[in-house]
């Protein structure tokens, strides 16, 4: 079981995504724990995740979380712009297995 | 050249958004949030426009009476919450006990609070907190005060000035035990300012920092001037792709908080409403027709009259959500981030439609909007309507979506004929 966590300003932006990526998911027949949280909850939450993916709007995010991240060896990154305009399932999914795998 | 740009901006959004002191202030504006939106309820039930054809002049008296309680004991004291919650958060965000740091900044408020009303006739009545204190007018004082005396609090425990007690003692006990002595201190370095300040200077805090500091600074942020300047630099910020609002509105929504609150009390008493910009005016005027740079027009007009397909599928992922105001999906789908040819209807057609709304309200063909909150996720023309209390401050919504599309109309038909070549092409190499 995969545990991805998105994060925005308020996560509703990214709930959209969530969405998109649990149809994916489904549909490849993989299983993965995907939710979205605020930017105040983000920190309080990763450490419940495997991966953490973060809306473009907040790239300025990045470094601190990542500070707090590493205490918990996960990856954090910033969503492609596109895929996250697009609500592109499939493209978020597989950059958060694409940074699983390099762990 | 953008890419420069933004490699400038990413750290300041990102400094601005961690201040440690920003932050909390946002929080603390939303910790009212859910409060002011029960008080808004019952000022838009009370004030609902046809109610002088259903019932009498008296009757909705009594009525608008019955239920002002709701507003009063939310939005009309709300630098309560805000003090209250700046004390808690940034004691937090020391990782000193928040619920201590609230009650110090909440009583190190009061402290500097005259218990006294002076009416405009007649004697001063003793024992008394005006309401306003505590709502609109003492809103900078009780910030500036929450920020001090939390500040103070979590020194003197960080310097670990405090009385332990042995294991065994129960946890609840020897917490308010350890907050004992940070809190006699804060509190007299309180009470010792507004004795010296009473005595020696014959006045009161509220009234010092209402005229140094709010009256200024507010009057200031209320202008069209202002406004106009800080929803370019949220257009910009959204322009490379970072979340405007978080940045500009953490700085401008004290002042914009309080002309929205100073609304509502001359709403309620059944004055003329004073100002026209004001939180209400943002949310709803700038960000609620289809979210930041007002894209539901846009939406409307991929959907309706462009063909590539790329733009289509844009069109049909954000009109769900745009209706929403939620529209992340146009700003980094169509795309709106770094695209040279949207950056000029991207913050034109915000600053026309600022004007034109402002000087509608202005010159007194639209409301000005009542004070009340409406949540931003309301869909346009509803928003409209409850904000301003009335039916034009909907239609006006509609006004300033035809302006926005106008003015997209011709770019968004360049991308259009661009992205019909790129996709002709592209099929042509496969066949």
């Amino acid at each position: 079981m995969k545990r991805i966590l998105l994060a925005c300003s308020a996560g509703m932006s990214t709930s959209l995504l969530v969405t998109k990526m649990e149809q994916y998911v489904t549909s490849i027949g993989d299983e993965a724990k995907i939710w979205a949280v605020g930017q105040d909850q983000a920190k309080a939450e990763l450490k419940h995740a495997d991966v953490v993916l973060i809306g473009p709007q907040m790239s300025f995010l990045k470094g601190e979380l990542q500070k707090e991240a590493n205490q918990y060896g996960i990856k954090v990154d910033v969503i492609d712009m596109m895929a996250y305009g697009m609500t592109d399932g499939k493209k978020a999914y597989e950059q958060a297995l694409k940074l699983m795998g390099d762990q | 050249m953008f890419e420069k740009l933004s490699e400038f901006l990413l750290p300041i959004a990102g400094k601005l958004n961690n201040n440690r002191y920003l932050t909390v202030l946002r929080d603390a504006f939303m910790l009212s949030f859910p409060l002011t939106i029960f008080g808004s309820i019952f000022v838009v039930l009370t004030n609902l426009p046809f109610l002088n054809k259903m019932m009498s002049d008296s009757a909705i008296k009594s009525f608008q009476s019955m239920f002002g309680i709701a507003s009063s004991a939310t939005m009309g004291i709300m630098s309560v919450f805000v003090v209250f919650g700046i004390g808690y958060y940034l004691s937090k965000s020391y990782d000193v006990e928040g619920i201590f740091g609230g009650a110090i900044a909440l009583v190190s408020f009061l402290l500097l609070t005259p218990f006294v009303y002076q009416p405009d006739h007649g004697a001063a009545i003793q024992g008394v907190i005006p309401l306003d204190r505590l709502g609109a007018k003492g809103m900078f004082l009780g910030m500036i005060t929450a920020f001090i005396s939390a500040e103070i609090y979590r020194k003197i425990v960080q310097k670990n000035i405090t009385i332990k007690m042995p294991p065994g003692v129960p946890p609840a006990v020897a917490k308010s035990f350890a907050a004992l002595i940070p809190a006699l201190i804060t509190l007299t370095v309180f009470l010792l300012i507004n004795v010296f300040v009473t005595q020696v200077f014959k006045t009161n805090m509220h009234d010092v920092i209402y005229k140094a500091v709010q009256a200024p600074l507010v009057g200031l942020g209320g202008g069209i001037i202002p406004t106009i300047i800080a929803i370019f630099f949220i257009q910009i910020l959204w322009f490379f792709g970072l979340h405007g609002q978080i940045i500009i509105n953490s700085v401008m929504d004290p002042i914009w908080n309080t002309l929205m609150i100073d609304n509502l009390n001359s709403y309620t008493a059944g004055k003329p409403v004073p100002h026209i910009i004001s939180k209400t005016f943002i949310d709803i005027y700038t960000v609620g027709m289809g979210g930041t740079g007002m894209t539901l027009a846009v939406v409307l007009a991929i959907l309706f009259f462009m063909k590539s397909k790329q733009l289509k599928q844009v069109g049909k992922i954000a009109i769900g959500p745009g209706i929403f105001n939620v529209n992340e999906p146009v700003i980094f789908g169509l795309p709106i981030v770094m695209n040279p040819l949207i950056i000029v209807p991207w913050i034109l057609s915000p600053i026309v439609v600022t004007l034109v709304t402002y000087f509608a309200m202005a010159s007194g063909i639209v409301p000005r909007p009542t004070g009340v909150t409406v949540p931003w996720t309301v869909p346009v023309f509803i928003n409209g309507m409850m904000a301003t209390n009335s039916f034009a401050g909907g239609l006006i919504q509609l006004v300033n979506m035809a302006i926005v599309f106008v003015i997209w109309f011709p770019f968004l038909k360049v991308i259009d004929r661009v992205n019909v070549k790129k996709e002709q092409s592209e099929t042509e190499n496969v066949a």
